[in-house]
């Protein structure tokens, strides 16, 4: 389709078309011309009076035959001399021949007729010499007769040549006539043939316009077509765009769920006995694992923007209050860098505005991070002001500005552009994912503003992040007011839904270090049941879980008979960020929505928003948790010690000894449960099942510091799908020793409370 | 349409000018008659016909124009009264004249060409006054140069020289 060839490019068309046009002007002008000269000649005719002289030739003839016929009475001599009547005569006679003296048209007329028209004009006036006197002087009428009759015959001969005269006028008017006719046909023909040329072109003309539009007509349905295949191609391209960013976003997802743990490790293991070297070991692990989230929830949040799923939730926010958390965050790294940071506000800046502050906050951060990054000396400036922006209306405009190195005119174009970073060599370091400031931009026109940079090579950058200013309404105001309120501190009784095993640790230790009590359902179904038989304060509830999942469990919830466990506040958890997930969440009756990995900031801000601030109180966790007393004795099976102690003291931070024993002793006890499963798997050729369930005993065998146990799950993980059955099976059977192997080694650790070993 | 409205326009005109006439008819010519009008005239002074000799004529307002004719080789100047001051001093009305000249020549001249444009019935010519063989004693002329469209044979043929009468129809 899409190399459909052109049609011929039109150039012979439109020179055919040019010599027509051409061809048809010719003609056209030679009809106007002929026209005009038919014109002009008519007009001579009528102008010059040529019929007039005609008629005065034969006028002169009967003129002349009038006075010889008086001429003739006068010399009867029985007749009386009419003179008066003669001289009339006479007198008429000779003003019409002195017409062809003067140089007028007639004299010219009869010249052409007759050339030797001067000799008898000279006949003319001789016989006028000699007539004058005859008739003019005074004398007797007989004497008078006689003069008359002397002068006669001369007047006779002149005959012969007026008739002359008026017949040639005649000739030559007959000649004059055809000649024009003549002519007239002529021009008629030339005009006719003109005409014929030029109906031709007409025809020619058609013809070519006929199949020029024909040919448009098909360049347009190529062209129709060519529209066609590129919307199908942009289709193809944004289903592309859209599906690499849910695979993105997707990625992002199944690396946070293991980063929860990781994260939640880390931060139980600070608090251990740790020597320098841990220390800085711990510290290293924590800032990558931190670059690593920073890093993944750029990408979600990029791909979120990208696939337009990113949503902004604006509240009423004290602005002061929020610059004051961004510059308490990010006074530390200034400091670390000697430099100065200065935050101010403009005093016209209202108390509160309605912004997303998470966002707000996201983008300041890294607006922030950047200038402190970039600058060796000097001060970073965050200021705030209310301005207009070129609409007229009323914004807010966060200005960022830093003594750093600046940039180039050719840097500053690009830093906005997808991963994107400024120059590594000034940058002190290669850490972000370039993503930053296209998210910042991104985050600032989705509310509505812009995020625009100006820099001075050698004197700094300024960034100027603006957000339409939406005010607070009164009615707001008050809630916020509300907000600030303190309520009374108590205990809160929280079920957790959660079937991962680590998780469900993570989340106790959380609860539990914030002063709450938690209590845990593995599934959908076990939490209806749960808040049916005794009341509870808050429902965390995972969204994935067997049987039942999340959303359905809060549907049953909410629709149970009992109004006091139908109206608990239900809070999701999940790592699924999306904002679907989210509306679905809230559709089914959940009251919030907790992502993971979960935080202790992030349950206390939760609790703080459902219960008031004293509910997450800051309560300390006592962290003092009774450290292990009892060594390990460091049995080992193939160089893995049985029990890992220092994964059970790290547990043992947020899980009470008794707690831990009895979760081991749950778990050692179900373990025999576990192989039959994973040999009915076995036996059934069922890979997948295989997987699911040493995946699930390796997460809890991990979490209790089993190492053996963990690792020959994970053998069994992994092999499930490719090792031979009998090497699988084999696996089982060790899986199985361990268990008992493993128990002994627990109680002799004082880890259970065995019925011969004693602590200690 | 328009023609009959001219017509009647016309014969008001000449009703009115009757009314005028009558306080003041036409004189009898005491020199040698120049121009007889006959036909339809209400002011006679000769029998049933308006008699004119040149003193009569030389009275009546003139008018003096220079054109270029077929009869001569440059521009003349005429001079005479206006032929619709002649028709309307003899009272005449009617649709057309005929004029006949000395030398037999008749025309027809619409009555309508007189007040249309402004002819004369010329008397001198370059000032001086039209013997016999200079086309005298009258000529009628038309403005050619003025009014172009007149330059041709019909109103060239409608010029009557050594005219001597004018039959009102």
């Amino acid at each position: 389709m899409n190399d459909t060839p052109w049609p011929p490019a039109a150039r012979p068309r439109s020179s055919g078309l040019l010599v027509t046009a051409l061809l048809s002007g010719v003609a056209l002008l030679a009809v106007v011309l002929v026209h005009l000269q038919q014109l002009e000649r008519l007009n001579e005719a009528l102008q010059s009076g040529q019929e007039v002289r005609s008629v005065q030739m034969h006028r002169q003839v009967t003129e002349y035959l009038q006075l010889r016929e008086q001429w003739a009475r006068a010399l009867d001599a029985g007749v009386p001399l009419d003179l008066r009547a003669l001289s009339l005569r006479y007198d008429i006679w000779v003003g019409r021949v002195a017409m062809l003296r003067d140089d007028t048209a007639i004299r010219r007329t009869a010249m052409a007729i007759k050339p030797s028209l001067d000799d008898t004009l000279k006949r003319i006036d001789a016989f006028v010499l000699a007539a004058d006197p005859a008739l003019m002087t005074p004398m007797t009428p007989d004497e008078r007769r006689a003069a008359l009759a002397r002068l006669h015959p001369a007047l006779v001969d002149l005959g012969e040549a007026m008739h002359e005269l008026a017949l040639s006028a005649s000739h030559l008017a007959t000649a004059e006539q055809t000649q024009r006719d003549l002519v007239l046909s002529r021009y008629t023909r030339i005009s006719l043939a003109a005409t014929a040329i030029l109906a031709l072109m007409a025809v020619a003309y058609a013809g070519f316009s006929l199949r020029q539009m024909r040919q448009l007509r098909r360049r347009q349905a190529a062209l129709e077509a060519l529209t066609t295949d590129l919307r199908a191609a942009r289709r193809a391209a944004e289903a592309n765009s859209q599906a690499k960013s849910h695979f993105l976003a997707n990625m992002s997802h199944e690396i946070r769920t293991p980063f929860q743990g990781l994260l939640g490790m880390l931060g139980m293991l600070r608090g251990t006995a740790l020597d320098a070297r841990q220390i800085d070991y711990l510290r290293t692990a924590t800032e990558s694992a931190d670059h690593l989230l920073a890093v993944l929830n750029d990408i979600l949040d990029m791909s979120q923007l990208e696939a337009g799923r990113l949503q902004l939730s604006p509240a009423p926010v004290a602005l002061r209050a929020l610059l004051q958390d961004v510059e308490s965050l990010m006074r530390p790294q200034a400091s670390q860098r000697q430099l100065a940071l200065h935050v101010d506000i403009d005093p016209a800046a209202p108390e509160r505005a309605r912004l997303d502050a998470t966002r707000v906050k996201q983008v300041l951060f890294n607006l922030l991070s950047n200038a402190i990054k970039f600058s060796q000396r000097g001060s970073v400036d965050l200021s705030l002001h209310l301005d207009h922006g070129e609409d007229g209306r009323e914004r807010l405009l966060f200005i960022v500005a830093d003594t750093g190195p600046g940039m180039e005119g050719a840097t500053l174009a690009r830093i906005f552009d997808r991963f994107e970073r400024g120059d590594p060599a000034t940058a002190g370091g290669t850490d972000g994912s370039g993503l930053g400031l296209s998210i910042s931009r991104s985050l600032a026109r989705l509310m509505g503003g812009d995020l625009k940079a100006t820099s001075t090579l050698g004197e700094g950058s300024r960034f100027s992040f603006a957000v339409p200013l939406e005010p607070v309404a009164e009615a707001e105001l008050a809630a916020v007011a509300r907000e600030g309120d303190a309520q009374p501190a108590q205990p809160l009784e929280v079920l957790v839904a959660e079937d991962h095993p680590v998780n469900r640790q993570v989340l106790a230790a959380l609860l539990e270090s914030l002063g709450h009590h938690a209590h845990f359902v593995p599934s959908g179904d076990e939490a209806v049941t749960a808040v049916q038989a005794r009341p509870f304060d808050l429902v965390l509830m995972d969204l994935h879980m067997p049987q039942l999942d999340g959303i359905a469990a809060t549907r049953h919830i909410r629709a149970l008979p009992d109004r006091r466990a139908a109206t608990v506040p239900i809070v999701a958890l999940t790592a699924d960020a999306f904002t679907d997930t989210r509306e679905r969440c809230l559709v089914a009756g959940m009251n919030s929505f907790l992502t993971k990995p979960v935080s202790r900031d992030k349950l206390g801000a939760l609790l703080r928003q459902l219960f008031g601030s004293a509910a997450a109180a800051e309560a300390e966790a006592e962290g003092t948790a009774e450290l292990l007393t009892a060594r390990v004795d460091g049995s080992e099976v193939d160089g893995l010690p049985l029990i890992d102690s220092d994964a059970v003291a790290r547990t043992l931070q947020v899980l009470p000894a008794d707690r831990y024993a009895s979760v081991l002793a749950d778990y050692l006890t179900h373990a025999h449960e576990t192989v039959s499963r994973l040999r009915k798997a076995v036996r059934e050729a069922q890979p997948l099942e295989l997987r699911v369930h040493a995946h699930a005993t390796r997460g809890a065998a991990l979490n209790l510091g089993l190492t053996a146990l963990a690792a020959t799950a994970e053998g069994l993980q992994n092999g499930a799908a490719h090792l031979p059955a009998h090497e699988v099976a084999r696996l089982v059977q060790r899986f199985e020793d361990l268990i008992a192997a493993t128990r002994e080694a627990a109680e002799r650790a004082g880890l259970l409370p065995a019925p011969l070993a004693a602590r200690g | 349409m328009t023609g009959r409205r001219e017509v009647l326009r016309g014969a008001w005109a000449a009703g009115l000018l009757t009314a005028l006439g009558q306080a003041q008819a036409l004189e009898t010519p005491t020199g040698p008659v120049v121009l007889t009008v006959s036909g339809q005239v209400r002011h006679p002074n000769a029998g049933k016909d308006a008699q004119f000799d040149m003193a009569m004529l030389e009275r009546l307002p003139q008018t003096s124009f220079s054109t270029r004719t077929p009869w001569y080789a440059q521009a003349r100047q005429f001079t005479g009264p206006l032929l619709r001051d002649v028709l309307r001093a003899a009272g005449a009305h009617g649709t057309v004249l005929q004029a006949r000249a000395l030398n037999d020549y008749r025309v027809e001249i619409p009555f309508q060409d007189a007040q249309r444009f402004d002819v004369i019935v010329a008397r001198l010519l370059d000032g001086a006054p039209m013997p016999v063989r200079d086309r005298g004693p009258l000529f009628v002329i038309y403005p050619f140069d003025a009014q172009t469209e007149l330059r041709n044979a019909i109103y060239f043929s409608r010029s009557a020289w050594q005219l001597r009468a004018l039959e009102v129809r």
